[in-house]
């Protein structure tokens, strides 16, 4: 009954389409230009067809990672006047527990404590960019802003938005996936929202452990075939009540949805089985050592989506909210990532993927270059800084290097300074998508990602 | 400065709309003189509106060096070397092919386009020659026009005024301001024309509802008439009284209520009918389903959301009394009333009840000692901390901000349909709503804090299960204090070493925290990573737990008008009435925040009500928007003016979502959004119709539920008419040839299934049921601030699990995900309408999940019970799922089915599904950045009574619950026509 390579020409998720009974469906010629998910030209020549976003939750250092501040260290335990930041009262200077060097030819600068990402392969690929402002101080708020471009959360998440604008290649998969490391992170679900955008714009949880999407395998007792009996009986069923009432394309739309459920329980568990991969593939992205494993997974698992056409994968982090124990919080931390996005990149690269991947690796905003006495000597950290953060990107369109800068504490960004929608709206300039048109009529007014408009980062474009 | 409503009486502050004022001022002019007027009050406007933010100003910030602050930069042109206009030649000049979007687009965003008819009024300009008169020329056009009131090209609207004269004089189209505009009364002759020769004979005189029936029918029928179009006929009665039930019950009638209906429409249908409207309306399940509407504009939760996501614990009362206030025909006037000010309703009654004096009532808000009345008033002021909102981390002022802010906004979507958000930074864009507006009602608010209140229960709450609850809440208390004492023991003994080893004398945790480092152990000293982490858990489950038991005393969560407050850094802790000692007099000033930052406080401006509305807050005739600058009585004004019966905004607003309760779409289609940009009204004479009747009859919504209930528009059959013209005259059904169908909300879909499966609970309101949702859910880490929240823990009876949808525990961070899949909304935007989208997720959780499993095995043991053959079994599930009986050919197939089924099950035994009784939970902890776990217990689980699920039941009940499952996914359950 199925027909294979007629599978990716059907609409999906959801897909409204015509008042065509589901057993009709199966047997007509569907064009691929059908329903909300269906492909989209994009506006403009795109960089960059796909994403896959790494988000840091809890804000790594920038001066931690990959913006040295020399000047800290200097004045390490020294009394801090700066204001700004939650922390008040007695205030020092802490001074990076890291060591620094240069990685790629365009500038990139990373701790020592990056191993993998720093290989000459994948660093020369990367641009790191400093310039980008938060604007909440705490975690959800400035989660939001950075996944939806709202602070208030409710919006739609970036994903949602390029989903929207592009639909997705592969219509019996979701066209947004995300994936958390091991906890949700705070404000959950909110952070993938489709917010106004219709539903199904709305990112889809692969889950780390069970099943990967809720409820996607029958009850065990249930065999496929005893699926397909029940789907026939139902369509029978569905058909007979289409019939006695006339045309209506939503109840059409249901019906057809029931076929693409039946179709996704066979494909997702097929993408997801990353037994297919070699064992060099494996150990690659760190899938034989406990540290690694849980990231490294998830990586993999973007690069097996992308492949199959998904449009734009998300991997949550957590962990990074070192205010105190900085050094062995950040030593950890980059050690369970490092492996893995460099293999990410590497591997996107070896299979010319990279060029079309846009690959993000960011927080919701940096840290501080002072801290509180919290610990006293025993356990030196930061506090959120929403003046100044670090990011990288590679692929997809960017120019490898190092945009904008901070100043010489790391308390601001000085160069090339740009507010998150900013940001939001040069990667949706990659997508080869303008803010200003990517729009949707809700409350009364054309809302967009950035809210009120944004410019492109020139620097930032290869 | 004019008006489009004359200022002459106190009280009312107009009628109409000078729409039809006399053009004489403008006869005769000159043409050139047309021209500098068009530039005055048009041309100019839209270019500093438009374009001058980034063509004009300093040079060097110039976009593409293009100027239009004066004529010259115009004249001149920008980088590209044309001019940008050349006088008297529309068809040349770079201006106005951009700003068609033809190559260049400008203004760049889709929202600032100009309409074409902003584009025409610069092409006259442009071919008038272009006159850019000077600034004196200038203010005498605008002073003309505003003397007026009107011009050709529109109303000016007299407001509080904006942040620039542009926006103070701009002209709107009338249609743009049709919401702003008095309710126009049908009088009596016009309403007895309607109603004449239309539905029964008894429809001639007002004050019987058949004569208002008659007039809406009247209403729908012309456009409809209008537009060539044959309505259908009455719906049958089955699917009548199906339609009726799921509308005012949100669940489906049962087969008996069905053949009873139906027996009675064959001896008098419009009598039966009634009878139906009647019984419904009377029912306690009424006000559950209604009330949900109003939640879902108010944005109920039981939770705060944010960083902590911090329990409501008492939030259920507000809950229970929007029902409440439906199931007894509030009046929604007082409705409004006591949701905005009632615990200022409460202190005024104190007052009057004691010696009057300030203390009185300050010291009754501390001990609580509120009558009945009084304490459902305080409760009723829910409705302004529902908003989600934390502190944390959070500057003080801005945390201030975010939730005044948020009251502004939800008062004026849920009360005026007027979306203020916008209005906080600049003038409204399109509606006649300064921002100066915006922080007048920021005013009103200003004196308003939150805090957990003392309330008495009210006799008519339910206080069901308040010993169980208590005991489990105990019960989690005590596990996490022993662990955390555990730990601390730990440490402090390690810390006892150090100080010994140093030759100290030993000093407890606070005693030594200011110490030097040289002077005291480490922070964790003794503690691993992994109990370092687990302390963190520990400490902040014992908080959550201590805060959980707060749920079971007779407190509210309400607030309390004072001058000032100080919040602490994680005041949303613990919010309670706090009166600094050095209380000021005198409220603080407010302000205009420029930009809508805190930081930049502008024009100073005192409480107040929207400008543009015709209605009096106060009886100054200066200013009549003004309310009072005490601390106290703030809200209650505001409240009155919303409430008073002249205020257009807040009576169509009420009539229109009840409209739009009945048949999907509104009258106006924007519920929350009546501005220039939300959608205009299809029926706008029926809106008003409806919105006056319900004004003069007492503000009752029951009575408007009758009227629309009633029509024929209400009684049509779903499918389409046998003529598809309305495919192309009116797709979208919104003059209503035939009626909508809809799909099923997420609560009627759960509440549908557990009514017709037997097992649906109705115990009337209290505290949250906890119903069994998806395991892996339920028990799935998410982060709060320092920690996992604790896990998920479903009811342990049936009782307490299969109540109604409304009644369900609703946590910000965590959403059920059956009823998220099936567009529950999420309770940080004010939901004025349900999506219903079909997506393949709902697919998987209709057919695999747990519960739906349990659902199709409790229907068959009912049907089982209830019929002794598998042919009547069969009869009987349609009967309870659909209303009625099978077809032949149904009958026909399901039965091999059935069999087929019989046979499979008796191969395919299902393994018993296991609840633990304890897990594991992981997190990363940022003082090592390792995961580390640590045990939770889930004491629900040891004496969990679940529901009968597969593995409990024989092949052959199996096989009857695969049809059951079936029938339950079908359309025509999911779907009411």
């Amino acid at each position: 009954m199925m027909n294979l390579q007629r599978r990716s020409f059907l609409y999906g998720l959801g897909a409204s389409l015509g008042a065509v009974a589901a057993t009709q469906m199966l047997a007509a010629e569907t064009p691929p230009t059908a329903g909300p998910l269906a492909p989209k030209p994009p506006m403009h020549p795109p960089r960059a067809k796909n994403v896959i976003m790494l988000f840091m939750e809890g804000g790594p250092g920038h001066m931690d990672t990959f913006d040295p501040k020399p000047e800290l260290t200097r004045l390490h335990k020294t009394e801090s006047k700066l204001t700004g930041g939650l922390e008040t009262g007695f205030k020092f200077f802490v001074g990076s527990p890291f060591t620094f060097r240069q990685v790629s030819d365009s500038g990139v600068v990373m701790c020592d404590q990056w191993q993998h990402l720093a290989d000459p392969y994948v660093a020369d690929e990367l641009c790191n960019y400093r310039g980008c402002q938060a604007e909440s101080l705490n975690h959800p708020e400035a989660l939001f802003h950075m996944n939806t471009g709202s602070r208030l959360g409710g919006d739609p998440a970036l994903g949602a938005w390029a989903t929207y604008g592009l639909g997705t290649e592969n219509q019996n998969l979701p066209g947004y996936v995300v994936m958390t490391e091991l906890a949700l992170p705070q404000g959950g679900s909110t952070n993938w929202s489709n917010g106004f955008l219709p539903p199904y714009y709305q990112g889809t949880r692969l889950r780390p452990t069970g099943s990967p999407l809720l409820d996607l395998a029958s009850q065990p007792n249930k065999t496929r075939s005893h699926q397909r009996r029940a789907l026939d009986e139902l369509a029978w069923l569905n058909g007979e009540h289409l019939e006695r009432l006339g045309r209506d394309e939503k109840l059409a739309a249901r019906m057809e949805s029931y076929e693409l459920a039946f179709r996704m329980q066979a494909e997702v568990p097929e993408v997801i089985d990353l037994g297919q991969e070699t064992a060099q593939t494996q150990a690659m992205y760190g899938l034989d050592a406990p540290e690694t494993e849980a990231f490294g997974r998830q990586c993999l698992m973007a690069r097996r989506l992308v492949e199959q056409g998904v449009r734009f994968v998300q991997i949550f982090s957590g962990g990074w909210d070192s205010h105190d124990y900085l050094e062995r919080g950040h030593t950890a931390r980059i050690k369970s990532v490092d492996k893995p996005v460099a293999a990410l990149i590497r591997d996107l690269k070896q299979r010319g993927l990279l060029e079309d991947t846009l690959v993000i690796w960011t927080g919701e905003f940096g840290r501080t270059p002072d801290n509180n006495k919290r610990g006293g000597v025993y356990s030196l950290g930061r506090g959120h800084n929403n003046k100044a953060m670090t990011m990288l990107l590679a692929g997809g369109g960017v120019k490898p290097g190092v945009v904008g800068n901070t100043d010489e504490l790391g308390a601001s960004a000085a160069e090339c300074v740009h507010p998150i929608r900013d940001l939001h709206v040069t990667l949706l300039h990659l997508l080869g998508l303008d803010d200003n048109k990517l729009t949707y009529f809700h409350g009364g007014r054309y809302k967009q990602l950035s809210q009120f408009g944004g410019e492109v980062i020139q620097e930032l474009l290869a | 400065m004019a008006n489009w409503f004359p200022r002459s009486t106190t009280t009312l502050l107009g009628v109409t709309l000078l729409v039809t004022l006399s053009l004489v001022a403008f006869a005769g002019a000159h043409a050139s003189e047309e021209a500098e007027r068009a530039f005055a009050l048009d041309v100019l406007p839209l270019l500093r509106q438009k374009c001058l933010g980034c063509h004009g100003g300093a040079t060097d910030g110039i976009k593409g060096g293009l100027s239009v602050a004066d004529r010259d930069g115009l004249l001149v042109g920008g980088e590209s070397g044309e001019p940008a206009i050349v006088p008297g030649a529309s068809d040349q000049g770079t201006l106005l092919a951009a700003v068609r979007w033809d190559g260049l687009e400008m203004p760049p965003k889709e929202n600032d386009r100009l309409s074409g008819s902003q584009i025409a009024v610069i092409e006259r300009w442009i071919e008038a020659g272009a006159p850019w008169p000077d600034e004196a020329t200038l203010a005498r056009y605008r002073a003309e026009v505003m003397a007026a009131g009107t011009s050709e090209d529109g109303v000016v609207v007299a407001t509080s005024g904006g942040l620039s004269d542009d926006w103070t004089f701009r002209r709107y189209h009338p249609d743009d301001l049709w919401a702003f505009a008095p309710v126009q009364e049908l009088s009596l002759d016009e309403q007895r024309a309607h109603a004449t020769g239309r539905s029964s004979d008894r429809a001639d005189e007002p004050h019987d509802l058949a004569f208002e029936v008659a007039v809406i029918d009247s209403l729908i029928a012309e456009p409809l008439v209008a537009a060539g179009l044959e309505p259908t006929g009455r719906a049958d009665a089955r699917t009548r009284i199906r339609r009726a039930t799921f509308d005012l019950h949100g669940l489906p009638p049962t087969p008996e209520e069905v053949e009873a209906f139906v027996a009675a429409s064959e001896v008098d249908a419009d009598a039966a009918w009634e009878t139906l409207i009647e019984r419904l309306l009377a029912s306690p399940r009424y006000g559950e389903r209604w009330g949900q509407h109003w939640l879902d504009v108010t944005r109920y939760a039981d939770t705060g959301g944010m960083s902590n996501d911090y329990e409501r614990s008492n939030m259920w009362r507000y809950r229970d009394y929007v029902i409440r206030a439906f199931n007894s025909d509030k009046p929604y006037d007082d409705f409004i009333v006591e949701q905005i000010a009632g615990d200022e309703l409460a202190d005024q009654s104190v007052r009057e009840r004691t010696d009057g004096s300030e203390a009185e009532v300050h010291r009754v808000q501390q001990s609580g000692e509120y009558s009945q009345r009084e304490a459902e008033w305080i409760v009723a002021s829910g409705f302004l901390r529902l908003g989600p909102w934390d502190n944390a981390m959070v500057e003080q002022d801005e945390a201030r901000q975010i939730w005044l802010d948020d009251l502004v906004n939800i008062t004026g979507q849920a009360f005026l349909s007027t979306t203020m958000r916008c209005v906080k930074c600049h003038d409204h864009k399109f509606d006649p709503i300064p921002t100066r507006d915006y922080y007048r009602m920021y005013a009103a608010f200003a004196t308003t804090h939150m805090a957990e209140r003392s309330v008495p229960f009210l006799a008519e709450e339910s206080q069901a299960g308040f010993e169980e609850g208590r005991a489990h809440a105990q019960r989690m208390l005590a596990f996490a204090a022993a662990e955390k004492t555990r730990l601390v023991e730990k440490r402090e003994a390690a810390a006892r070493a150090w100080f010994d080893d140093h030759g100290l004398p030993y000093k407890n945790e606070n005693e030594r925290k200011e110490l030097p480092d040289e002077e005291k152990p480490p922070r964790h000293v003794g503690l691993d990573h992994v109990e370092q982490g687990q302390l963190k858990v520990r400490e902040q489950d014992e908080w959550i737990w201590t805060r959980r038991l707060e749920r079971y005393e007779p407190m509210a969560q309400s607030v309390y008008n004072a001058a000032d407050f100080t919040l602490a850094w994680n005041g949303a802790r613990k919010l309670r009435i706090k009166r600094d000692k050095k209380q000021p007099s005198e409220a603080k000033a407010s302000f205009i925040l420029l930009g809508g930052a805190v930081t930049a406080p502008g024009e100073e401006v005192g409480p107040g009500v929207l400008s543009a509305v015709p209605v009096a807050a106060s009886t100054d005739i200066n200013e009549p928007h003004l309310l009072t600058e005490a601390i106290a009585g703030r809200r209650l004004g505001l409240a009155n003016w919303i409430a008073n019966p002249a205020n257009p905004l807040t009576t169509r607003s009420i009539v229109n979502r009840i409209w739009q309760g009945h048949f999907g779409t509104g009258l106006a289609a924007n519920g929350n959004n009546f501005g220039a940009k939300g959608a205009r009204p299809t029926h706008p004479r029926l809106l008003d119709f409806l919105a006056s009747d319900f004004v003069n009859n007492g503000w009752t919504i029951k009575r408007l539920h009758r009227m629309i209930m009633r029509t024929e528009a209400y009684q049509r059959a779903s499918s389409a008419p046998e003529d598809n013209s309305w495919q192309t005259v009116d797709p979208d059904n919104r003059l209503l040839s035939h009626f909508p169908r809809r799909r099923l909300s997420a609560e009627e879909i759960r509440d549908g299934i557990l009514l017709v499966t037997g097992e649906l609970q109705e115990q009337r309101g209290g505290l949250p049921i906890m119903p069994e949702i998806n395991q892996e859910v339920a028990l799935e880490p998410r982060m709060i601030q320092f920690s996992i929240a604790p896990a998920y823990q479903p009811s342990p009876t049936p009782a307490g699990r299969n109540g109604r949808s409304v009644y369900a525990y609703r946590v910000r961070g965590q959403a059920d995900p059956f009823s998220e899949l099936f567009n529950q909304p999420n309770p940080n935007e004010s939901c004025d309408v349900r999506e219903s989208a079909a997506v393949t997720p709902q697919v998987f959780t209709l057919l695999n999940s747990d519960q739906m499993t349990d659902r199709s095995i409790a229907f068959a043991l009912r049907l089982e019970q209830e019929r002794d053959t598998r042919a009547a079994q069969i009869d009987r599930a349609f009967e309870l799922a659909f209303s009625r009986q099978p077809s032949d050919a149904e009958r026909t197939r399901l039965r091999a089915y059935l069999e087929e089924m019989r046979a499979y099950h008796r191969d395919h035994p299902p393994t018993p599904r296991v609840y633990p009784t304890e897990i594991t939970r992981s997190l990363v902890e940022e003082f090592t950045g390792e995961p580390f776990e640590y045990q939770e217990i889930l004491p629900v689980f040891e004496r969990y009574e679940p529901d009968t699920g597969a593995a409990d039941v024989s092949p052959a009940t199996r096989a009857l619950a695969d049809v059951c499952l079936l029938l339950l996914n079908t359309n025509e359950f999911l779907y009411v026509d």
